[in-house]
């Protein structure tokens, strides 16, 4: 899994390359894992290039959502397509996270 | 879902042409049956008309005599050990009798193919089945053992633990069977909701008609070893075969005959 990070004002912006299933979601983990050891604040996960997200990546999600909690920081994700929204809603999660539909609307909500 | 729509869907699931004899004795007469994505397709049919044996050839479980058969565009027919493993990963299976481990709580029944089949961490596999528990209505119930929760609640466990593994497929074997009315209802329910919320082809084995004729797409009618006929709920409930006709009104006479006749049985006692 491939998945390009920049730093935009201190808002960390990750872009996930392609879609997170079983295969995949423990390199998500390993790669949020490391960004919630440092403490990042305010993290912004693109899925622009995301076609479909099963329940072990929606899971992963979850877990980096905790993570971040314990010390105050702040997770949003965007660009989600019709598919992948269906996804978090039909699993009651686009409750619990905040979905930007586009990148200023994400970056100037932090 | 229309019947015109579903034929322009791809196929997930086929037999062709399947026959399996059992010592002499032919159970399944050369089947043809193809199952679309998304749709749910219920094989219905009286006890012994050989559908629980058809579900078991579609999941591999039983070679046939002759004729191929296909899941997810894949020839499995001659499939064993690994090879099948891996088919069977992108698939869920929901037994009649629930089939859960009674030394496992209820999350660890859920979470079994999880932990034998990924490399998934603890914390994740125990987000997931909250999850799956909470889309059958049962998040809470975690740390109950199978002996402490009704027969109804077992299914829906086992349904859970069937899509575990979000799978393309899930076969269900008789998921009404010995529950009251109201929990066999609950239990359609789910099963059209998993379809239809998760995009999860569904093939159902059943005799529950009140089942059949609420959740089918599409209804293939088993007699005999025989595909009677393959249509809508609408079309199965005005279908003109007489066998069609006596199943779904569950009556006593009609072509399907209980008992030997008497010629039969006199011929059988003076032999």
């Amino acid at each position: 899994m491939q998945i390009c990070m920049e730093d935009k004002d201190g808002i960390v912006v990750c872009r996930l390359r392609s879609d997170v299933d079983i295969n995949s979601s423990p390199d998500v983990r390993n790669y949020f894992e490391r960004l919630t050891r440092d403490k990042k604040e305010k993290i912004l996960i693109d899925f622009k290039d995301v076609d479909y997200v099963d329940s072990s990546g929606l899971a992963t999600f979850v877990e980096i959502f905790k993570n971040m909690r314990t010390y105050g920081g702040k997770l949003k994700l965007m660009n989600l397509s019709n598919k992948v929204r269906g996804l978090f809603e039909i699993t009651k999660l686009d409750k619990l996270f905040e979905i930007a539909a586009q990148e200023a609307d994400a970056l100037s909500s932090f | 879902m229309a019947g015109a729509d579903i034929e322009d869907r791809k196929v997930v699931a086929e037999v062709k042409g399947l026959v399996k004899d059992f010592g002499g004795r032919t159970v399944l007469s050369g089947i043809d049956l193809k199952v679309r994505e998304g749709e749910t397709f219920v094989i219905m049919g009286g006890s012994g008309c050989g559908k629980s044996t058809l579900l078991r050839h579609m999941i591999g479980n039983l070679k046939p005599s002759s004729g191929r058969v296909y899941l997810l565009g894949t020839d499995i027919t001659d499939f064993e050990g690994a090879e099948l493993d891996d088919v069977r990963k992108k698939i869920g299976m929901s037994f009649q009798s629930s089939a859960l481990f009674d030394s496992m709580t209820v999350g660890e029944n859920v979470s079994l193919p999880l932990r034998e089949h990924t490399k998934l961490e603890k914390s994740v596999i125990n987000i997931m089945v909250t999850m799956k528990l909470e889309l059958v209505g049962l998040r809470g119930f975690e740390d109950l053992m199978p002996s402490e929760i009704s027969g109804g609640m077992k299914k829906r466990v086992g349904i859970a633990r069937a899509i575990a593994m979000d799978p393309k497929i899930v076969f269900y074997d008789e998921p009404t069977a010995g529950l009251d009315p109201i929990m066999a209802a609950v239990i359609d329910k789910l099963i059209l909701d998993l379809s239809r919320k998760l995009s999860i082809t569904s093939i159902v084995v059943t005799h529950d008609m009140k089942s059949v004729l609420g959740i089918g797409d599409r209804i293939a009618m088993l007699y005999e070893g025989s595909v009677l006929e393959v249509g809508t709920a609408e079309e199965i409930k005005n279908s003109q075969n007489a066998t069609v006709q006596q199943f779904i009104n569950g009556s006593f006479d009609g072509p399907i005959s209980f008992f030997q006749s008497k010629a039969d049985y006199l011929e059988q006692l003076t032999k």
